[in-house]
């Protein structure tokens, strides 16, 4: 009863506004009081701070995120958007297919959806326009593209759920890349069909010489190869996910340097931003931590397992329900705080029911990541509207709803086969 | 992350707060880097670290009062962007409220600890860094985080006004 209030408090705190870290530790922290008294849930509560705080592998997080703002000053997302286009862009649709490239590439720096779908939008969809592509198509594209920016690691959302979880982050990053590349291809083939269907959509351009193509591979050469640096050094055991984290600050530095853009300015700038999302992110993995300790003593997991082992003793029609519930609360939740709140309720039944947390993580990131592009929160389509204010909501929806039919799809083969996520992970480590 | 609601372009801190959580970002690179290299080349530094871990809870103690400060603690707007602007405000000082009453909350935890372990002389196993200061400072970084917030219930920030 008590799991069932909590997060039924949360849900009201959390639609009311309140800050999502402090909505999440204050029911937290209320609940433990109830159940354990004043005295142990605040030592309770000031373990979890000093821990989390001092905790060397949360490191990883303020670095990746310095890594990513010091890649965005070198110019990464117009360069990745350059040089798909270069390459794809006499192809009918090519332009929305160099922009979901353009996402991938600058996805694999970000870490964040919101993030790639603002940046890549401000470079792709100018241009898509000028070129008399679909609005819808446009739009679309670059929204669903952004969400590529949650998988594909290093992921900000694999980050918080491996702390939450505690599940190795290096494992997660490398169980994402299958995913994510399965979902670049869903989207590309999304817009092939889409274009094949209605050419008028996505004029092809004239196609660019070799020598141009040359050009603008070789100006992103150095990023993918920062990126494949620091996610072959985690899958292959070079370092540790936080080793790999600074390893990529100097080399974007380094990056910085030989693109002539680092600056006093350039580097403060990017200080001061990954200071202040930082800081966001703490306060909400120290909130989701007393939360989850909260949880994991009211027994409610137990009680829903044991519903779900009644009603199906499928794990497989278990998952389904737990995909319709995520979407469903996806309605009405931002991400983050769907993770949050549904970590430490669903994490437990994964375990009963014998599936693997690291293909949960990126079960549930996936989903989380089709609530970015689904009303009435999909907030993905909400920034493309801020970057493209003529083209209204709803031709933007429209734009999305092929994207939203493969992402089902994608999220559909991720269910019936655990191992698009599972193989690499076991693949690399024997 | 994706959920970020901050305010727009809030102001950029640059005075001593943000030195020392830059700081601790540079030793927690400087240090990690040395660290691979040196095992790369066989010369391992020992208590690398324990050294991160003290850089990291800096950085963290003061990016939280940073994003506090900046007010870019992410929220939920589903319900907020469609209330009056008086509804709204009212809502943002209760937020604002309930946020000081949390961290008023940690604020007492953490105190209590740092009491409970001052006679334990508690100090990493290599290199035998105090942990006296850096719970002295995660105290101190919760409760300027609650003045700042009890400071917002009474004079919100001009965006939210």
């Amino acid at each position: 009863m008590s799991g069932v209030t909590g997060v039924i408090a949360l849900l009201l705190l959390l639609t009311l506004g309140i800050p999502i870290g402090v909505a999440l530790g204050t029911v937290g922290l209320v609940g433990l009081v109830f159940l354990l008294g004043a005295e142990p849930a605040l030592i309770k509560a000031g373990g979890v701070l000093f821990e989390t705080a001092s905790r060397y592998e949360l490191g990883l997080l303020p670095l990746f995120l310095l890594m990513a703002h010091l890649c965005f000053a070198a110019g990464a997302s117009r360069d990745f958007f350059d040089a798909a286009a270069r390459l794809i862009g006499h192809r009918r649709g090519g332009l929305a297919l160099a922009s979901i490239l353009g996402c991938a590439g600058f996805g694999s720096i970000s870490g964040s959806s919101l993030a790639t779908a603002a940046t890549v939008g401000l470079v792709g969809l100018p241009e898509m326009r000028r070129r008399g592509y679909s609005d819808a198509l446009a739009t679309g594209a670059i929204a669903a593209g952004g969400t590529l920016g949650s998988i594909i690691p290093p992921s900000g959302a694999l980050i918080v759920f491996g702390i939450l979880a505690e599940q190795s982050i290096g494992k997660l990053f490398t169980a994402a890349i299958v995913p994510a590349i399965t979902q670049t291809l869903f989207y590309l083939v999304t817009i092939v069909l889409v274009c094949r269907w209605r050419p008028s959509l996505g004029p092809a351009l004239p196609r660019v010489g070799w020598r141009k193509r040359r050009a603008a591979l070789l100006r992103v050469g150095d990023l993918v190869a920062l990126v494949v640096l620091v996610l072959a050094g985690i899958g292959l055991g070079w370092f540790t996910p936080t080793e790999a984290a600074a390893i990529g600050v100097v080399g974007a530095l380094a990056l910085c340097a030989r693109r002539r853009r680092l600056s006093r300015t350039v580097l403060l700038d990017a200080l001061s931003d990954t200071l202040r999302t930082t800081g966001m992110l703490y306060v909400v993995i120290i909130g989701a931590l007393i939360f989850a300790v909260f949880m994991s003593l009211t027994g409610l997991s137990d009680q829903i397992a044991a519903i779900m082992d009644t009603q199906s003793g499928n794990p497989t029609i278990a998952v389904v329900t737990m995909a319709v519930i995520l979407l469903l609360l996806g309605s009405v939740l931002d991400g983050l705080a769907l993770m949050l709140l549904t970590t430490p309720i669903l994490l437990p039944i994964i375990h009963s029911l014998g599936l693997s947390p690291i293909w949960f993580g990126i079960f549930l990131v996936r989903t989380m990541e089709i609530g970015f592009i689904h009303p009435p929160i999909g907030i993905n389509l909400y920034v493309i509207q801020e970057i493209a204010k003529d083209v209204p909501l709803s031709r933007i929806f429209k734009g999305v709803l092929p994207f939203l039919a493969a992402d089902f799809l994608h999220l559909a083969l991720l269910i019936a086969v655990p191992a698009v996520a599972l193989a690499l992970p076991a693949w690399l480590a024997t | 992350m994706d959920e970020l609601t901050p305010d727009k372009a809030p102001p950029r801190p640059r005075g001593p707060l943000f030195y020392a959580g830059a700081a601790g970002l540079a030793t927690a690179t400087v240090v990690e880097t040395i660290a691979v290299s040196g095992r790369w080349l066989s010369l391992p530094l020992h208590g690398a670290l324990e050294i991160i871990q003290a850089a990291i809870l800096v950085t963290a103690c003061v990016s939280m009062l940073s994003a506090t400060l900046a007010g870019t603690h992410a929220s939920v707007q589903l319900l907020l962007n469609r209330l009056t602007p008086r509804r709204k405000r009212l809502l943002t000082r209760s937020g604002s409220l309930i946020s000081a009453v949390f961290f008023a909350a940690l604020t007492v935890a953490s105190i209590w600890l740092t009491i409970g372990h001052w006679d334990g002389y508690e100090e990493t196993e290599l290199l035998h860094i105090s942990l006296r200061p850096l719970r002295i400072l995660c105290s101190i970084s919760m409760l300027a985080i609650v003045v700042v917030f009890a400071y917002r219930t009474i004079k919100p920030r001009a965006s939210e006004r």
